[in-house]
């Protein structure tokens, strides 16, 4: 009786947890009970992962693709919202004007869409956990409704996104026509047809989107820089690993061969998004567009470990994106930790970090930290992923990719120094402390060391986390 | 073991001397002194006992004689290792490391006055990188060290260098690590080549000195390696990092560039792009020697139009690699001992020189030759040492700088007589922008009244140290040579001595 759940435990504990919230909030609205319920079901579901591993069997083929694979990224999803969890019960202070309660519960359910997007084995669960997704993000963005800024930027990514989702519909619905099903197989095995051809584009415009490549890229620092820290956080990454999910399990299927015009298509995807991320993040002011564009950039990386197909770039496209799930919380997160929901804006100003080193060490070697492992300079974890994707490239003799992810990444070092420059300026060059006397709670630190930790940890000893990988991964 | 503790005592001390600046501004200083001397201890018994008997007898490097060594597993999904091995080169170089660390330490004494802690710590680190450099046998594991060394170095110049220093700390990081992806392009199209041809994939620098790749991809795997040890060597045309860096850069930072992250590049050339590549070295040896020629006469010349002492001092050393580049591509032994003390004479000849502009810096505010003149009334001891290093770093006999130069000359006459008479012309014009630099800054009247100190017991004993080591090196370079002589038999592609004269050709 339980066999069949048991792969779908993280899917039935979250589901369960946005009950629970519900009814908690129904009783008596309390941030701290709703917060602790969140942080319980993330963390039971996450912990559920290895169990679920076990199971034999997916409860519904059709519907849910529960494969290891699909649960590992399951997994990662989970323990990056409870990462970003941790950073949103520090942000949302309680002198905040606003009530509190409902914003671990729209990042539940949102992660509870995209624990079902990575898991779908067809359209309608791909589309349904799409659309939960996308609208309690559209809710965590515009959540500090005071600021103007935050209203524009849930609104631009409501209309947005609304358009990008119905692309997607619009593909599903050429796919159906075409194959007659709504799983994924039979459209992999149709031929190439006008009618799938547009699906795919349509559906790939999609996927586009979300994963914020050239030419799909315009909303995102405008997005990131108007939405509060913990939710940039949140849309920056979630919504890519359960996007890459879905490509990686639709490239695993067989008889998935990706014909060459769609290889060259996304190769140039990929080179645009490497070279316009980190040209534009040269010329920001602001941090978030700085690691919006940057994230553009990186998910150019990632594109090309994933034309590097073969097994290192399978192993590749997964350590990446682990990679840039630590290192971009961490980002937002030192944002995170300096600003409040209730002031009229975040810390997101490069100068805002103005001597960083000589007021706040700690946090400014971990901001460094996650800005080496942005650019891809050892002792941190984002040159070991950039080996990864190098070695991808290199052993798949992908030489214009390569080159250009070359030549950005040198491109990148500019603005990545940059920031690391303001913080090491001299304090005495100002009178008081640009980030201001605000205190920093102890769970603040502790999350923002353990991310340091990780950074340099798996930087230095990259082995434990690729072992544990190809574990899952296999 | 010991290999393992010469890496992991500086990473440490670096630890250390971080917070202890909070509670005393001295305690960093002192800290990094006794990890350098403790480093040194360590180092120092290792061409003793059992040593002597591996440097007295040259093996190729696939027998394994090293004088200490090291070896665990890192990463073994791709076949990487923290291989560390070391040879009377490594050795030499490490030397030359960790004493120019100490006086970097002493130099710094009171030049830093601010952020001790965090200087002291990226100082310790930098020099952790580079003895990583001349440890490591795993070919990731040397890019791995090669990238480390410039993280604290950048923060070195960009927080304690002078009015322009954070461009210059971007130009140089952006120079070093550009040039390093190439390598590391190049590392990895070597490994899976490899892989390829034995279906083991593996950075292990032994294993891989098997592959020997030729033709264009051999070419293009070399360039990869030859781009990144031009840049950092620096050798014209991609030297325009280095004047920028040295200027702006605090004393201390500039003496750890010029005398050992300079000489990286020299052992890299040495250790992995000849050995590794050696048929496409030898096509490539007309260019590095071309370079090689320019670059002396390139760096003598810019150097004679300087008003800027430290910028002069900085493109003199473009035209000391020169004879580098040249001596290692000559592809002679003699020529490869000459490179190797040259590195060291280098290093200590121009580590003072910049110590002794630094000494001059502090106390007349400026840099600048115009406003120097008639040093030797107001500061004798200062001036008579500038003076000093001066004439060692042109290359007068009997110092340093001399014998390896001569070396050199020596070594790619065999090879190639006419670089060696370009080269020996280029002597000349160095020669002149030493004679003029101490002409401007020590002779002649002061253009104001100055009211300043002589060096202190601190930096006279400091400036006697290195004197004596430039003398030393100047008369008795005989144990150096013989602790080079086995590295440079193993690495040396004397097997293809034969093709030596088609290297005439291009010249």
């Amino acid at each position: 009786m339980i066999t069949p759940m048991q792969a779908a435990a993280p899917l039935v504990v979250l589901g369960l947890t946005v009950t629970a919230m519900l009814t908690a909030l129904a009783i008596r609205r309390s941030f701290a009970t709703t917060t602790i319920i969140a942080a319980t079901g993330l963390f039971l579901a996450a912990a559920g992962i290895p169990w679920a591993l076990a199971a034999r069997a997916s409860p519904s083929p059709s519907l849910f693709n529960l494969t290891p694979d699909a649960l590992g990224f399951a997994g990662l999803i989970l323990l990056a919202g409870l990462a970003t969890l941790t950073f949103a019960t520090l942000y949302l202070t309680r002198d905040l004007a606003l009530p509190r309660e409902e914003y671990p519960l729209l990042l539940v359910l949102a992660t509870l869409g995209a624990v079902t997007m990575a898991t779908s084995a067809g359209f309608i669960t791909l589309f349904l956990g799409l659309e939960t997704m996308t609208i309690a993000m559209i809710g965590m963005i515009a959540y500090p409704r005071d600021r103007p800024e935050a209203e524009e930027a849930a609104l631009k990514y409501l209309v947005l996104s609304g358009m990008s989702s119905a692309l997607v519909l619009f593909g599903i619905g050429l796919a159906a026509l075409a194959t007659g099903h709504l799983t994924y197989a039979p459209l992999l095995a149709a031929g190439p047809n006008p009618i799938v051809l547009t699906a795919l584009a349509l559906i790939g415009a999609g996927a586009g989107f979300k994963l914020s490549v050239v030419p799909f890229h315009l909303w995102v620092p405008d997005i990131y820089a108007g939405a509060p820290a913990p939710s940039a956080a949140y849309v920056a990454v979630i919504p890519k690993i359960a996007v890459i999910a879905v490509i990686l399990h639709l490239l695993a299927m067989p008889g998935s061969a990706v014909s060459p015009l769609l290889a060259s298509a996304v190769a140039v995807v990929a080179i645009l998004s490497m070279l316009v991320g980190n040209l534009l993040a040269l010329m920001q002011e602001n941090l978030k567009r700085v690691l919006g564009y940057s994230s553009i950039a990186h998910l150019g990386y990632l594109l090309v470990a994933l034309l590097a197909a073969g097994s290192i770039g399978r192993a590749g496209v997964i350590f990446y994106l682990v990679t840039y799930t630590i290192t971009v919380i961490g980002a937002f997160g030192v944002i995170g930790v300096l600003s409040r929901a209730g002031s009229a804006r975040d810390a997101d100003r490069i100068d805002d970090l103005h001597g960083l080193f000589w007021h706040r060490p700690l946090l400014a070697t971990v901001m460094t930290l996650i800005l080496l492992s942005l650019a891809g300079i050892p002792p941190a974890i984002g040159f070991m992923a950039k080996l990864y994707i190098m070695a991808a490239g290199v052993s798949a003799d992908l030489r214009v990719l390569t080159a250009t992810l070359v030549l950005s990444s040198v491109i990148g070092l500019f603005y990545y120094l940059r920031i690391i420059m303001v913080m090491a300026l001299k304090p005495a060059d100002r009178t008081e402390p640009a980030t201001g006397t605000l205190a920093i709670p102890l769970g603040g630190w502790l999350t923002m060391a353990s991310l340091g930790a990780l950074i340099l940890g798996f930087g230095i000893a990259p082995q434990s986390l690729m072992s544990l990988l190809h574990a899952v991964f296999k | 073991m010991i290999l393992a503790w010469l890496l992991i005592i500086p990473l440490l001390g670096g630890l250390l001397a971080w917070p202890a600046d909070r509670i005393a501004p001295m305690l960093p200083r002192a800290i990094s002194l006794a990890t350098l001397l403790l480093e040194l201890a360590l180092i120092l018994p290792l061409v003793h006992g059992s040593g002597t008997a591996i440097l007295s007898t040259p093996s190729p490097i696939q027998s394994g004689h090293w004088l200490a060594t090291f070896d665990a597993r890192w990463i073994p999904t791709f076949g990487i290792g923290i291989r560390l091995d070391l040879d009377g080169l490594s050795w030499l170089l490490i030397v030359l490391t960790i004493l120019i660390g100490l006086f970097a330490v002493i130099v710094s004494w009171r030049e830093i006055d601010h952020g001790t802690g965090f200087f002291h710590a990226n100082l310790l680190w930098s020099l952790a990188g580079s003895i990583g450099v001349f440890l490591a046998l795993d070919l990731f594991l040397f890019f791995f060290f090669w990238e480390v060394m410039l993280v604290p170095m950048y923060f070195i110049i960009a927080i304690w260098g002078h009015e322009h220093r954070r461009r210059a700390a971007i130009k140089f990081f952006l120079f070093t690590q550009g040039s390093g992806l190439l390598m590391l392009l190049s590392i990895l199209a070597l490994a899976f080549r490899h892989q390829q041809q034995t279906g083991v994939l593996t950075f292990d620098y032994v294993a891989l000195l098997a592959s020997q790749p030729t033709g264009r991809l051999g070419m293009l795997i070399m360039l990869g390696f030859f781009i990144a040890f031009l840049v950092k060597l620096p050798s014209f045309p991609v030297h325009s990092w280095l004047p920028d860096t040295h200027t702006q850069a605090p004393t201390a930072g500039s003496v750890i560039l010029a005398s050992i992250l300079l000489k990286t590049a020299g052992y890299g050339l040495m250790r992995f792009a000849v050995p590794l590549f050696v048929t496409v070295a030898h096509h490539i040896a007309p260019l590095a020697m071309a370079l090689g020629t320019i670059s002396i006469f390139y760096g003598a010349i810019l150097a004679y139009g300087q008003s800027d002492l430290k910028k002069l001092v900085a493109y003199s050393s473009i035209g000391h690699m020169g004879f580098v580049l040249i001596g290692i591509y000559s592809f002679n032994a003699i020529a490869w001992q000459g490179a190797v003390i040259l590195m060291i004479a280098h290093g200590v000849s121009t580590g003072a020189l910049f110590i002794t502009v630094g000494s001059i810096q502090h106390r007349l505010h400026t840099r600048d030759l115009t406003r120097m003149g008639g040093l030797w009334t107001d500061l004798p001891r200062l001036s008579s040492f500038g003076t000093f290093f001066v004439i060692a770093s042109m290359g007068l006999p009997g110092l340093a700088n001399f014998v390896g130069e001569f070396l050199i000359l020596r070594g790619v006459y065999a090879a190639s007589p006419a670089i060696a008479v370009l080269a020996a012309i280029g002597l000349i014009p160095a020669a002149l922008y030493s004679l003029i630099a101490i002409q401007r800054a020590f002779h002649g009247g002061a253009s104001a009244a100055r009211h300043t100190h002589d060096l202190s017991a601190r930096e006279t004993a400091l400036m006697l140290a290195l004197g004596t080591a430039v003398i030393w090196l100047g008369v008795d370079p005989q144990p150096v040579l013989k602790i080079a002589a086995p590295s440079i038999a193993a690495l040396l592609p004397i097997t293809h001595a034969a093709a030596i004269p088609a290297t005439r050709r291009g010249t």
